[in-house]
């Protein structure tokens, strides 16, 4: 029998080590960071990173083989990558709601911005509140029973040609940009039509945006409704339009108003469609029908653009507004489920 | 009688889209007919002076530019991340790390928007700073005039952040398919964790990671309102990421629909109907990508 | 794992449907996903709860947070219309027309007024198209768009305000910058680069200006104000700017544009270097300094009210309604950059009661709100202009 070879056999950097190694490392570069003009406490931060993990490695080349060190340092890439996606997430999050907090009370949800001028501390986004529920229960009430009917075509009733045709329909629209929809609706509803803007207009733009993803979750969902359901009925002499209405559509409800909620919350958020559509109003405006109408994101926009800190101080509390009711209607739609797996 | 009804809302909404692309044609066309081929050559944006003068050129360059460094971000970290919490993390560690990564998918595009303004700009400027200072030897990272604030190199890392969690969890689920089968296989041959992930998952998955490389990219392609509130709407053409300046057809199009005059409006419209194409071109190219992946396990 | 239906498509190992199956081979016996028992009664009575305390919960009424302004003085002509107004066009008058809006509301409470700062391009366009009720611009209207609103007469186009357009940089530790029209001009025509250029440092010698590069700020929109100043370097240094005088930036200038002048007052804000322009009282609350320009007279004067009005005390009012504008006007106090700011709304209106409205605002802006004007930085209106205006808006 030939000799192992070397590779297949040596020994293994314990913990203790490990920790000796980086933690060696990191002491190394604040030397480096005390004595040489090098400052800054993000510097230090990135650079005792970078020398741990690489006083780390070096560790591990002197006391294992080549594979492991690469072994280990693919691992490091990865937990460095996780690191950075979870830095980012906490940064984005954390700092909207220490911003947001500072400006966010009970007159910021109850008064609009009617009369306030550039300069004053005064003014808060209920008009906006009011918009955004109005235009995505509009759009929600569009898209979604047009939704659902696609989706029971699709999955039901469609064969060959024009189903195909119809999917592929659904395919593209999920790529428009949101912008796009909101020209489309700018040119034919608000312009060619003379219709002029309106919570209305905004309303049909996110109904551009929402039907497709209601349509995919839903033939997903439909999909997945075990034949046999469908077969015993069928048996039991039910005809096929009572059979989806009354077996499949409530079986499927559960994963259906999960995905009418992950739509309703993409959708809460779009603002580049409302630009063009529902304009902005500083005022109370409860008729979406007429006028110009403000909304959520809308008003985060155009209070960020400003130099005025009270202006950006409302923009940050608006922000905190929409992402926590966005996160709740996600964290909703998740909760609404039970999945019978482990994962 | 129901079937009817299903039939006609779906044929309804085929026709609804296709008379929104033919209205959309129609109200580009004029724009179009006047540029003629200066349309994609042309750098300026005058559509309503006389004579008129306007192109995408820029625009087109700015949106090809600010997506494909985002990309160039977000791809390593997406796909770092996605193989550790497949094949690294315990399942639990895993799964709360997948929420996690989902959460940064729910955040509006104007909260980041308004994240990358206020907070991450300021905080950019010793880094363009550093880099233009030491690494100006790449023509990415010259500046010759040393005034630092928003720029492509800015917005290009607040798109990042949009499309990660995108590309992570398509390239999740991509990894997940993988069968159990493969990775004993390697496992049982001695192999390291990363030489299993290296030989076994990394392979199969080719197509359906480049498949959600694409879906970002499209993300990417028609992001408006983050882009317009960090980029500071020139109309240049040049790789110089670090000087403040760039501007994508989207953001353009967000900036200039309340004064466009008829022929202003058919060129935004045309340059919105051009993007639109790419992105379609990009949604249908992750479509034929992911659809080739077949049976899982074919390298 | 992404729970279904993710947003975005997921990829599967099963041929003809990427998008939409998995495979159990991986995932395990796969359970459609059921409802958590009572969640749904849970969910209906959390969305009835939140109609119901968002339905009635909020006002316009911001009297109580707002800095408490001028007493009104007699109650208007208007105080019992009834009517939603809404406005949109330049950032230069915003400043004033919101706060114009928010004393009007007090003396007309049925009356809801909107201004949406979005330029004198945008307002122009958006009143052509009658989506607006009124515009604000900063120019008067050029003739294709007095063609395109319907010749000329259709619209009432009358200067309600005027203000000095201020130049604003951002150089830490200056706080006074002396500047000639020719080196504007130069400055924002790419001549001249660096803030220590010898054109700078001749007027102000004793400021220690830095090397470092101008960075020029301008509007990215269709701006009166853009059209007002370009107007002012073709009249004062027409060798050096080279350029059309258009409501757009000649885009053949190096610079970056910003939206609005808040836009450009948060980017100059943001860049140490950078120089911009804009109405005065944007600086002024962003903390930025504004420059000093030489007057016809020789003068280096700022931005402020009795300047403006100095410079426009011998202004005509032209038969569009429009003010003729003077660049060289002689005063020693004028500040050369002033212009005024327009009221545009269409003569023959659809709506009577809006009509009644719209009219009675603009006559108490055009006599009680003038006061107004000083204390945020415009300057009342000269008063033959003031008259002239008043006949047009009359009921």
């Amino acid at each position: 029998m030939s000799a192992t070879p070397s590779a297949l056999r040596s020994g293994r950097m314990s913990a203790g080590q490990a920790a000796a190694a980086a933690g060696g490392g990191v002491v190394l570069t604040g030397v480096a960071f005390a004595v040489t003009p090098l400052q800054g406490r993000a510097g230090f931060l990135v650079l005792g990173y970078v020398a741990g993990v690489a006083a780390y490695l070096l560790a591990a080349a002197r006391l294992e083989s080549r594979r492991s060190v690469v072994d280990r340092l693919a691992a490091v890439l990865m937990v460095t990558t996780v690191g950075v996606c979870l830095l980012a997430l906490g940064s984005v999050l954390l700092y909207t709601v220490a911003r947001g907090v500072k400006a966010m009370d009970w007159y910021f949800f109850t008064h609009s911005m009617n009369g306030v001028g550039p300069r004053d501390d005064a003014g808060g986004a209920y008009h906006s509140i009011i918009g955004t529920l109005q235009q995505v229960f509009l759009a929600a009430v569009i898209a979604v029973p047009s939704g659902l009917l696609v989706a029971i075509y699709l999955t039901e009733y469609g064969r060959g040609g024009l189903a195909s045709l119809v999917r592929t329909v659904i395919d593209v629209m999920v790529g428009i940009p949101s912008i796009v929809a909101g020209l489309f609706i700018y040119a034919f509803w608000v312009l060619g039509l003379g219709r002029g803007f309106s919570g209305f207009a905004a309303a049909l733009a996110l109904s551009i945006l929402m039907l497709p993803i209601v349509v995919r979750s839903a033939e997903e969902m439909i999909r997945l409704v075990p034949a046999e359901l469908r077969e015993a009925s069928f048996a039991l002499g039910i005809p096929r339009w009572r059979t989806i209405l009354r077996v499949v559509l409530p079986t499927a409800s559960a994963g259906i108003t999960t995905g009418v909620m992950l739509a309703v919350a993409r959708v809460t958020g779009e603002t580049a469609p409302l630009l063009l559509t529902a304009f902005g109003f500083d005022s109370i405006k409860n008729d979406p029908f007429s006028g110009p109408q403000s909304s959520l994101p809308l008003f985060v926009f155009s209070q960020a653009s400003s130099a005025f800190t009270t202006a950006v101080d409302r923009a940050w509390a608006g922000a905190l507004t929409l992402i926590a009711v966005v996160l709740l209607l996600t964290v909703a739609a998740r909760l609404v489920t039970r999945r019978n797996r482990l994962v | 009688m129901f079937r009817y009804v299903t039939t006609g809302v779906a044929g309804t909404v085929v026709v609804v889209l296709l008379a929104m692309t033919l209205f959309l044609l129609a109200r580009a066309w004029p724009a179009v007919r006047i540029a003629g081929v200066g349309f994609l050559t042309e750098r300026e944006w005058f559509p309503d002076a006389t004579p008129a003068r306007f192109g995408i050129a820029a625009l087109l360059w700015g949106t090809l530019l600010s997506s494909t460094l985002a990309l160039a971000v977000a791809v390593p970290v997406a796909i770092g991340s996605a193989l550790y919490v497949t094949e690294y993390a315990r399942p639990a560690v895993g799964r709360w790390i997948g929420y996690l990564v989902d959460v940064l998918a729910a955040v509006p595009s104007v909260v980041y928007g308004l994240w990358g303004l206020l907070f991450l700009v300021p905080r950019l400027v010793p880094v363009q700073r550093f880099l233009a200072d030491h690494f100006a030897f790449i023509p990415l990272f010259r500046n010759p005039d040393g005034i630092y604030g928003k720029s492509v190199f800015a917005a290009a890392v607040v798109l990042a952040l949009m499309i990660l969690p995108i590309i992570a969890a398509v390239s999740r689920e991509v990894f997940r398919q993988v069968p159990r089968e493969l990775r004993e296989a390697a496992l049982a041959l001695g192999a390291t964790r990363w030489e299993v992930v290296r030989t076994s998952v990394l392979p199969p998955s080719r197509s359906g990671v480049v498949g959600a490389i694409i879906l970002g990219l499209g993300r990417a392609l028609g992001e408006t309102i983050a882009v317009a509130l960090v980029l500071a709407s020139t109309f240049d053409i040049h790789l110089r990421i670090l000087e403040p300046g760039g501007n994508t057809i989207a953001a353009n199009i967000a900036t200039k629909f309340g004064e466009a005059g008829d022929v202003g409006r058919s060129a935004l419209i045309a340059s919105g109907l051009v993007l639109f194409a790419i992105t379609l071109a990009a949604t249908v190219a992750a479509r034929g990508v992911i659809r080739r992946t077949g049976v899982v396990g074919r390298p | 794992m992404p729970t279904p239906p993710a947003p975005w498509p997921s990829p599967g190992g099963c041929v003809g449907r990427p998008f939409t199956c998995r495979s159990p081979a991986v995932h395990g016996p796969y359970d459609l996903p059921r409802y958590v028992p009572g969640m749904r009664s849970r969910l209906a009575a959390a969305l009835v709860l939140a109609a119901v305390a968002v339905a009635g919960c909020g006002t316009d009424d911001n009297s109580s947070r707002l800095k408490a302004g001028r007493p009104p003085a007699a109650p208007v002509a208007g105080a019992n219309d009834r009517a939603t107004l809404s406005g949109a066009g330049a950032t230069f008058p915003a400043t004033l027309v919101q706060e114009w809006i928010k004393h009007y509301g007090g003396l007309a409470p049925r009356v809801t007024i909107n201004y949406q700062p979005i330029g004198s391009g945008a307002g122009i366009q958006q009143l052509t198209s009658k989506t607006v009720d009124f515009a604000g611009s900063d120019v008067p209207l050029k003739a294709s768009e007095v063609e395109a609103t319907g010749g000329a007469g259709a619209v009432v186009q009358v200067p309600w305000t005027a203000g000095g357009v201020a130049v604003e940089y951002n150089l830490p530790g200056i706080d006074s910058l002396r500047l000639t029209p020719q080196t504007l001009a130069a400055i924002f025509a790419g001549r001249v680069t660096k803030w220590n250029d010898p054109a700078i440092k001749a007027e102000n010698p004793n400021a220690s200006l830095p090397g470092s590069g101008i960075q020029v700020v301008h509007r990215s929109d269709g701006s009166g104000t853009t059209q007002v100043f370009t107007d002012y370097l073709k009249a004062v240094a027409p060798d050096i700017w080279t350029f059309p005088s258009t409501k757009d930036w000649p885009a053949s200038t190096p610079g970056t544009g910003a939206k609005g002048s808040d836009g450009v007052t948060a980017a100059v804000k943001q860049s140490a270097g950078a120089i911009g322009y804009a109405e005065p009282s944007y600086p002024k609350q962003a903390g930025l300094p504004i420059a000093t320009i030489r007057n016809q007279a020789g003068r280096f004067v700022a931005p402020e009210a009795t300047a403006v009005s100095a410079a426009l005390a011998a202004a005509t009012v032209k038969a569009d309604g429009s003010l003729a504008l003077n660049f060289t006007a002689p005063s020693p106090e004028a500040y050369p950059i002033s212009s005024a700011s327009y009221l545009m709304f269409y003569r023959a209106a659809s709506d009577a009661a809006r009509d009644t409205a719209l009219r009675h605002f603009a006559a108490w802006a055009l006599t009680e709100g003038q006061a107004l004007a000083e204390g945020l930085d415009y300057a009342p209106l000269p008063e033959p202009v003031q008259m002239a205006a008043l006949a047009a808006v009359k009921l």
